[in-house]
């Protein structure tokens, strides 16, 4: 059974893999790490261990390495993820009927292996571009980058292609400035303004192969038909062709079910920008893989049966403010009625490692619920107001407020050996919705 | 709380600046395996009459030999002295099988104390019950020193049935061929039925026996019959497995057209073929390692 852990940059997949999976093997040796997990399993399993590796050519995720770095002292959070990494987990578990504890007697407890993939946030963004001709993500890329801060962020570039003569020649220097500056363009929308859709995923994070010629495309006004235009949409072609057949054929496309991780709390205090930004990453996202399965899959036993959509981080908000964060992930992911073939969905608020804990603070003479927690800048303890979160898509006046970057906490006390698993909130909730039927 | 919260996020300042201790929500205590409470083992009528009896066996037998040795006392200080050297000889070697009857108990205590931790993933548990089993097993002497540097619970195992266990199983197999050997034999000499069931009884028993004594065990009368009645439980599993094999057998040995032909040893195929599924069965009872 593989469980995909998918999600936009930033959202904490690499942290959401760490204590999944050292919660797993805690739970595995009998510790109450994940209470609705064992409700799910009804107390019958009897163990958690990672498979060993065999000669596969992905390099293996580095969970007890993670750990390690998560409970030493300073504490350090995992990097930027730059490549694709599998880890798999074999749960031993007692069968429950009477057939399955006699075929039990003869080949030993039930394993289920969950296969776990670990890979750059941005990549996922390219999901939506595989049914798109280049015309048409020619044309709405533009107009996104033609709007708001973006349009600031992408001034060089957009001053570039306004420029470009309709009979643009394909120019090898012009396919390559015109990439910088849009490679430049999407950093910074990235970084300094909290955006997420932005396409394509390698251009922000080209993985290990590092940048290759089939990269070095950009959006094109259709005024322009000139050479550049073929050599353009060949490079998108060729791009979407070696992203499905590298990445989305062999490793998303088989997995069983989906945990889609949202920085939703991020996107809200980024700004009425970014956060619409985030919604429209996740519509698009949500779409291909609400996608529907065929009846090939479901004859089969095939394509992705589930998909969790967490709000991560929800230890930065008050647990009172959990169920608004709730809502506004369900607003921000869709309430479109499912298909008979289309996956089940469900939203969670899950922190994968709690570093904080609710307090109360007065502000303008107000009595709030605040969270409390060490801060990785100088170690000290401070409380953080994160604002009112509200159930969904807020209105202009909530947007008043000057844009707000949560400080990064430190994780608690942690044991390296993970024999205690990582304090969570939500994530047994999740598993046990994604998995427990199958445990 | 105020119905119309403040709406900006910020972060509070506090008088106090000084470098924190990192969050602890007490963690390791909530999530920590939770001991299931002992089932209270209420004695049968059958248990209680036992121990009675036991305990005036015993306890009579005791006052009765103290009377004898004080009565002999009374008529010479030297027939006291030798009453009361033979009593404490007597009760001394009753006194020893119990204590290896203990012993063969503890034993087989501690393979099961052994596979649990394998069973849970208890690393520490696990390598030290592995590292006390290899101190009593010469077979695994070889080895004790790869086993004390295995540094997870995965690496244990697979140096364990690598190592030692894997010249267990050599030893248990030829042990049962031996055993299958006798009882093919005996098959054809023994004059009547009753004697062979006889036979297969005693065989059987002193298989067991040897396959514990071959695991490091010295299991003593009730050790044996312990373990007798966990090799019935792992013959379960092992005959499942070799069922197909044994109906083979059965039906080749005691199709009348065969057994015409065959005589008495086709029983005798059968009865070997039980001695090495009971050989099997008393290694699985006996292995530190769960059998995969």
């Amino acid at each position: 059974m593989r469980l995909a852990v998918t999600g936009l940059s930033r959202a904490g997949k690499t942290v959401f893999l760490t204590s999944l999976v050292a919660n797993l093997l805690a739970a595995g040796q009998g510790a109450r790490t994940l209470p609705a997990v064992e409700a799910a399993v009804g107390g019958r399993l009897r163990g958690a261990r990672i498979v060993p590796a065999e000669t596969q050519s992905t390099p293996r995720f580095d969970a007890s390495g993670h750990l390690l770095a998560l409970a030493s002292d300073p504490p350090r959070w995992p990097e930027r993820t730059e490549d694709l990494s599998t880890l798999e987990i074999a749960l031993e578990i007692e069968p429950r009927s009477f057939l399955g504890k006699a075929r039990g007697m003869l080949a030993g407890n039930r394993s289920v292996t969950l296969e776990l993939l670990d890979y750059p946030g941005e990549w996922l963004l390219d999901l939506p571009m595989l049914n798109q001709s280049y015309a048409d993500w020619s044309r709405e890329t533009l107009a996104r980058l033609r709007r708001g801060r973006r349009a600031q962020a992408a001034a060089a570039f957009l001053a570039f292609v306004d420029a470009l003569p309709a009979g643009a020649p394909a120019e090898e220097s012009l396919a390559r400035q015109g990439f910088s500056l849009y490679r430049d363009a999407l950093r910074t929308c990235r970084d300094t303004l909290g955006f997420r859709f932005l396409q394509p995923g390698r251009a922000l994070n080209p993985g290990p192969r590092g940048e290759a010629p089939l990269l070095w495309f950009f959006p094109l006004p259709e005024r322009v038909t000139g050479e550049l235009a073929p050599l353009l949409r060949r490079r998108h072609e060729a791009y979407l062709d070696d992203q499905r057949s590298s990445f989305f054929d062999p490793f998303f496309r088989r997995f069983h079910r989906q945990a889609v991780l949202v920085d939703a709390l991020g996107a809200l205090h980024a700004g009425e920008e970014a956060f619409d930004d985030t919604a429209a990453a996740l519509a698009a996202v949500a779409a291909s893989l609400r996608g529907g399965l065929g009846l090939f899959d479901l004859l089969t036993g095939q394509g992705v049966r589930r998909v969790g959509f967490a709000a991560t981080k929800a230890d930065h908000v008050p647990s009172r403010s959990r169920d608004a964060l709730l809502g506004l992930l369900g607003d921000l992911v869709g309430r479109d009625p499912a298909g008979p073939l289309d996956a089940t969905t469900s939203v969670h608020a899950i922190a994968a490692i709690r570093c904080t804990e609710d307090d109360v603070a007065t502000l303008e003479g107000r009595p709030v619920s605040v969270v409390r927690g060490v801060l990785m800048e100088g170690g000290v303890m401070r409380k953080v107001y994160p604002g009112e979160v509200p159930l969904r898509r807020p209105d202009a006046a909530f947007w008043e407020h000057a844009f707000f970057e949560m400080p990064v906490f430190q994780p608690p006390r942690l044991d390296g050996a993970g024999r205690a698993g990582i304090p969570h909130l939500g994530l047994d909730a999740l598993l046990a919705q994604l998995i427990g039927d199958l445990l | 709380m105020s119905d119309t919260p403040p709406r900006r996020p910020r972060i509070l300042t506090e008088a106090d600046d000084a470098p924190a201790q990192r969050l602890d929500f007490g963690w390791e205590q909530a999530v920590a395996p939770v001991a299931k409470p002992r089932a209270s083992r209420r004695w049968s009528a059958l248990g209680l009459a036992a121990a009675g009896l036991a305990v005036l066996l015993v306890g009579l037998s005791v006052l009765d030999v103290a009377n004898f040795v004080t009565d002999q006392f009374a008529r010479a200080d030297w027939l006291g002295w030798v009453t009361l050297a033979v009593a404490l000889l007597g009760f001394g070697l009753i006194a020893w099988a119990v204590l290896r009857e203990l012993r063969g108990l503890w034993a087989l205590e501690a393979v099961d104390a052994a596979r649990a931790a394998f069973a849970r993933n208890d690393y520490v548990a696990a390598r030290a019950a592995t590292l006390a089993w290899a101190a009593r097993v010469p077979a695994a002497s070889p080895s004790v020193n790869a086993l004390r540097g295995a540094n997870d619970l995965d690496s244990l195992r697979a140096l364990l049935e690598a190592g030692p266990l894997a010249e267990l199983d050599r030893a248990t197999t030829a042990a049962g061929r031996v055993a299958a050997a006798q009882a093919v034999g005996a098959t054809v000499v023994m004059p009547t039925p009753a004697l062979d069931a006889v036979f297969f009884v005693w065989r059987g028993f002193r298989l067991v026996r040897e396959v514990a004594a071959i695991h490091g065990l010295r299991p003593g009368i009730a050790g044996t019959f312990g373990l007798l009645r966990r090799a019935l439980f792992e013959a379960g599993a092992v005959a499942a497995a070799d069922v197909a094999i044994d109906a083979a057998t059965q039906f080749v040995a005691t199709h009348p057209l065969v057994k015409t032909a065959i005589g008495e040893s086709g029983k005798g195929a059968v009865a070997a073929r039980r001695m090495i599924l009971l050989a099997r069965a008393a290694a699985r009872a006996c292995r530190i390692l769960p059998s995969s």
